[in-house]
This record gives C-alpha cells, structure tokens and sequence, in this order.
C-alpha cells in the first residue's frame, strides 16, 4: 500500500494557485521532492503534514484523509516532520526543545520520554550539547535538533522540507546515512537544492513546477531524461539550455546536441534542467 | 583481613543472584563479595544474564537520575502549585512568562497607579488600561513570533484547543495578578481597584470567541482597538472643562455602564465558545 497518495491536489494562495492539480503517490523508501523556488514544494509537504489544508483533489496519507480531525489525529501519531523554519524556544536547552515537542507528541510518561529524547540527540550527533541553551547553537546544530524532533518516536511517515541546508558536508554525509537507514522499512519525503542528497540517499524522486508534477520516477528514469543531451566544448554554445564553464575551461552543455558534438554523461542536475528549462539555470539547483 | 579460604562456585552465584539464599547465607556471601573482585564479577554476570530487563531498568534509571534537566525557575513555580510535569513544560514556553514581559506589565502598571493619584480623573484611565494587559499578553503569544515551534506543533497531536486554552489561562494568570496587586493602591472608591477585572475578562473571551473566524492574535488586535476607540471616545466627549465633581460622577456612571456591558460580553462569548468547542479556532486550522 502507497504511504502517500493524493490526485488533483490543489492549493490556492488569493488568486496564486502554488499547488495546481498535482498528483503523487510514494511507498516505502526515501523519496526526493525536486524543484525550484516557488513550485509549491513547501505547501505540498505542509498538506501531507497535515498543517494545512487542500482546497481540491484527494489525499491519502497513512490510509487516513487529512481533511477529517480524527483521521488527521491518526496521521500526526505516526509522522515526523521537519518544517523549512523549525524554531525552538530560545531560553531551552536543546534537551527541553525537543522534550518540548515531545510532550506535544504525546510522550506522557516522563522517564520514557526523557530516554527517548537522548537516543534522538545522540542520532543526530548532539548529546554533547543537550544542556545548551538554543540562542548559542550554530546554525548546522538547530537544523540537526530539528531533524532531532522529527525522529521522535520512531515515525513510519517522515516529512523533511529541505533537511540538509545549513549542514556543513561532514554533518551532510552523516544525514545522508542517518536518512538512508531511517528510509528502510518506512517512507521518508524529502524537498532538497542539492541534486547530490537526492543521488545518494534517494530511490524515487518527484520534480515540481509551477504546482505540477512534471516528473516521478527513479532516479535512473530521472538521469535517462537527459542521456545524449549533454556534451562538452571549448566554446559556449548559445543554443544550449544551458551551458556553464568547468574547471578544465571547457564548457558544459545541456539541451540538443549539434551534430558531431562530444557527449558527455548526463547527471541529475542536467535532467533536472532538461525538465525545467532555462530558468531553472537561473534560479537555485546548481 | 585476611583473604578468603573460599569462592563463590556458580550454582551459590547464580541463587544469590536470583535472590534465592536464606537471609544469612546471603549475608554471608556479601560480607565475602566486599572483599573479593573475582566473586563480585561472576555474580554481576549471572545477575545481568538472568534479568536483562530488570537491569535496563535500572540503569536508566540511573542516567535519569544523572542526566535529568534542571528546570527553570518557570517550570519549577507551575510544578509547585501542582501543574502537572508535561503541562509545565508547554507553558514555559508561552511568552508571558518572561522576565522581560512581567517587568514591563510591572512598570506599565506602576505608571498608572501615578497618574492615578496625580490626576482626578486618573483612576479612570487605570480602570481602561488594566484589562487592556492580558489582550497584549494573547498578541504576544499567539502572534507569529509567539511559538516558533509553532510549524512542528500544528504536526504533533496534542490537542490544540487544550494548548489554546492552557495559553490563555496563563496569560490571563500572568497579568491580572500584578494588576490585582498594583490595583489595591488606587484612591477613592475600594470597587474600582476590581472595576477593570470584569471587562478584562470580556476582553479575553471575547478574543477566544472571537478566534472562531479570524487568528486569535488578529481578534486580540481588533479588540484592542476598540477598547481604546471607545475609551478616547468618551475621554474627548467628556471634554477637559467640567468640573471634578462633575467628572467623578459621570466616571462612575461609565465604569457602572461598562461592568453591565462586561457580563453581557462574557456571557455571549462563553456561549460562543460552548457552541464551537468541538471546532478548532481560525488559526488552528491555518491555512497560510
């Protein structure tokens, strides 16, 4: 049975629709949510963590509508979830912030809790500084006890809006591995700007734009988008998609190769723009 | 001391570990444990082997013990007037409860009870600012700087109606007390040290009756505005020529006015409220 299924899922802003028909469905495993700025992903993962609300379509998310206040109480007892701003209570320790959110998950019983909140900390590398006061940690440290909060409890559904930004690459790797095993045996959707994350920890991944889906699929379905649509020249090529320079002063192309061009294999980022256009360039997945 | 003659065998460790032995065999095996390493390791071994469980226990117990976290002064006055331990950790949270937050309700308050005794109509302006303090309290919590775990809780399932209301109670808690306080320092009439009790509660429930259809900090705005609308209204009415006997009267006529209007306010809202409980407030269900 699909974790997450939803068809015609619509969300409208005033007149700004940021979610527009959009369908998907994910099971078990860690599934990638790919997109530029404004594609909707942020509200898109909000309404599968039941914080906000559908305006059309249909939505499973653990077997439950979220639209109806029992079901979406039976979502909340099995989802963690990491929001894109996931601030804490500057005057707790990093302890009391996630015992905090604990307590609003329902961790009654304070011996149980308390453990519960130290095996999370110690996940995500932070039992160092569990009696540190929030306003002292870096940023990299309140985004890791934001992952922290997700992880209570064991969830089957795990929602993280863009998990890995303000991670330097060694706390990158260590998350990487962190999701990688949280994905066996449950569902974790992940938003991310970094085609890398994607490449290493997840199996599917969905690209939206403009509040649609415009691909889903694994990753070598993904990749198979821009195979032969890439290759390399020592000039830039103004009919590309687009074209950046590389270290060795030669200059990478994607979009339709010219005859005898030098072809070159295709990455995530270059489907990536073979999906979204040229403006993708000019936005944020580099 | 001498060393002992003799050593635990497995079958005597493996009973004292089970707590098997009649109390003076036991006694004796643990006069001998105190001075022997090797028997205390092979009865350490059988005891953890035959109740893991047990022992786990135990030894989180021990990191509890050890690793528990020292409570702020917030957490520790709500536990001591019985609230129970989780509730205290989600107050401790709601903004009112800051040293900085009471310290200008304080000074707020201060400065009203001086004007009160500088000027003859000066009690009538504490009577309209008071109940004005828990309403800044609900925009203070329930603003957007009010929870910024506020995106992780709307995903958790504690009840938000109970959060809401536990919040509001605080607030009020945290404002009225010193209002009480500073008010029985008012002159003239006794009445009117409690007179601003009432339509701060009006105020209040207003507000959470009114979270129904627009944020709650968004009614506590609009209420706020209102109040203070009506107040300048009858200030600039009264017109700064009368005489203060003139002045005194018409005062207790308002604040008389205002009491009645008070419990009409409360009732209305309470019944609101009663109507709706089993819906969540406007921003509960947020929809931005």
């Amino acid at each position: 049975m699909s974790t997450i299924d939803g068809h015609g899922l619509v969300k409208a802003f005033g007149r700004t629709r940021a979610v527009d028909g959009l369908d998907l469905t994910t099971s078990t495993g860690v599934t990638g949510l790919l997109g530029p700025n404004g594609a909707g992903k942020t509200t898109l993962l909000r309404m599968l963590a039941t914080v906000t609300s559908y305006d059309a379509g249909s939505l499973r998310v653990l077997g439950h509508d979220p639209q109806d206040a029992a079901a979406r109480l039976a979502i909340r007892r099995r989802l963690g979830y990491l929001p894109q701003e996931a601030g804490f209570h500057r005057g707790f320790t990093a302890f009391e912030a996630v015992d905090y959110i604990a307590v609003l998950k329902e961790h009654d019983e304070r011996r149980a809790r308390h453990a519960e909140v130290r095996r999370v900390l110690e996940l995500v590398g932070l039992s160092d500084v569990a009696t540190t006061k929030v306003g002292a940690l870096s940023g990299g440290m309140r985004r890791r006890l934001g992952l922290a909060q997700a992880l209570l409890g064991d969830p089957d559904l795990l929602i993280l809006d863009e998990p890995t930004v303000g991670l330097d690459p060694q706390q990158r790797i260590r998350f990487r591995d962190l999701v990688a095993e949280a994905g066996s045996g449950r569902t974790v959707l992940l938003s991310t700007h970094q085609t890398e994350d994607v490449a290493t920890v997840c199996s599917d991944v969905i690209v939206i734009d403009g509040g649609r889906r415009v691909f889903g699929g694994t990753i070598d379905e993904l990749v198979d988008l821009a195979r032969d649509r890439v290759w390399l020249d020592d000039r830039r090529d103004p009919r590309a998609l687009a074209a950046w320079r590389l270290g060795d002063g030669s200059y990478h192309h994607v979009g339709d190769p010219p005859d005898g061009a030098q072809l070159a294999p295709a990455g995530i980022e270059d489907a990536y723009l073979v999906l979204i256009g040229p403006t993708a360039a000019a936005s944020d997945v580099a | 001391m001498t060393a002992s003659t003799w050593h635990l065998d497995d079958a005597l460790a493996q009973r004292y570990a089970g707590g098997g032995l009649s109390p003076a065999t036991a006694a004796s095996v643990e006069q001998h444990l105190m001075a022997c390493p090797d028997c205390r390791g092979l009865v350490g071994g059988r005891a953890v082997a035959a109740e893991p469980d047990r022992f786990a226990g135990i030894w989180s117990e021990i990191v509890e013990e050890v690793h528990a976290p020292r409570r702020g002064p917030v957490e520790r006055t709500l536990r001591a007037v019985g609230v129970g331990e989780s509730t205290s950790r989600i107050l401790a949270t709601t903004p009112t409860l800051r040293g900085a937050w009471l310290s200008a309700i304080v000074l707020v308050l201060v400065l009203a009870l001086y004007v009160a005794h500088a000027s003859p109509r000066g009690a009538l302006l504490f009577v309209s600012l008071a109940p004005v303090l828990p309403l800044l309290g609900v925009i203070a919590t329930f603003g957007p700087q009010g929870d910024p775990s506020h995106e992780m809780a709307a995903a958790a399932p504690y009840s938000r109606l109970r959060l809401l209301t536990a919040r509001t109670a605080f607030v009020l808690a945290s404002t009225m007390l010193p209002a009480l306080a500073v008010s029985q320092f008012l002159p003239g009439d006794r009445w009117f040290a409690v007179a601003w009790l009432l339509p701060g509660l009006a105020l209040t429930t207003a507000t959470l009756a009114a979270a129904h259809w627009v944020p709650v900090h968004r009614a506590a705005i609009g209420l706020l505005a209102l109040w203070l609308a009506l107040g300048a209204g009858r200030w600039v009415g009264e017109g700064p020529g009368r005489r203060v006997t003139t002045a005194a009267t018409t005062v207790d006529h308002v604040v008389q006015v205002v009491q009645v209007a008070s419990v009409v306010v409360i009732a209305l809202a309470a019944l609101t409220i009663a109507r709706h409980r089993h819906q969540l407030p406007r921003d509960l269900r947020r929809n931005e």
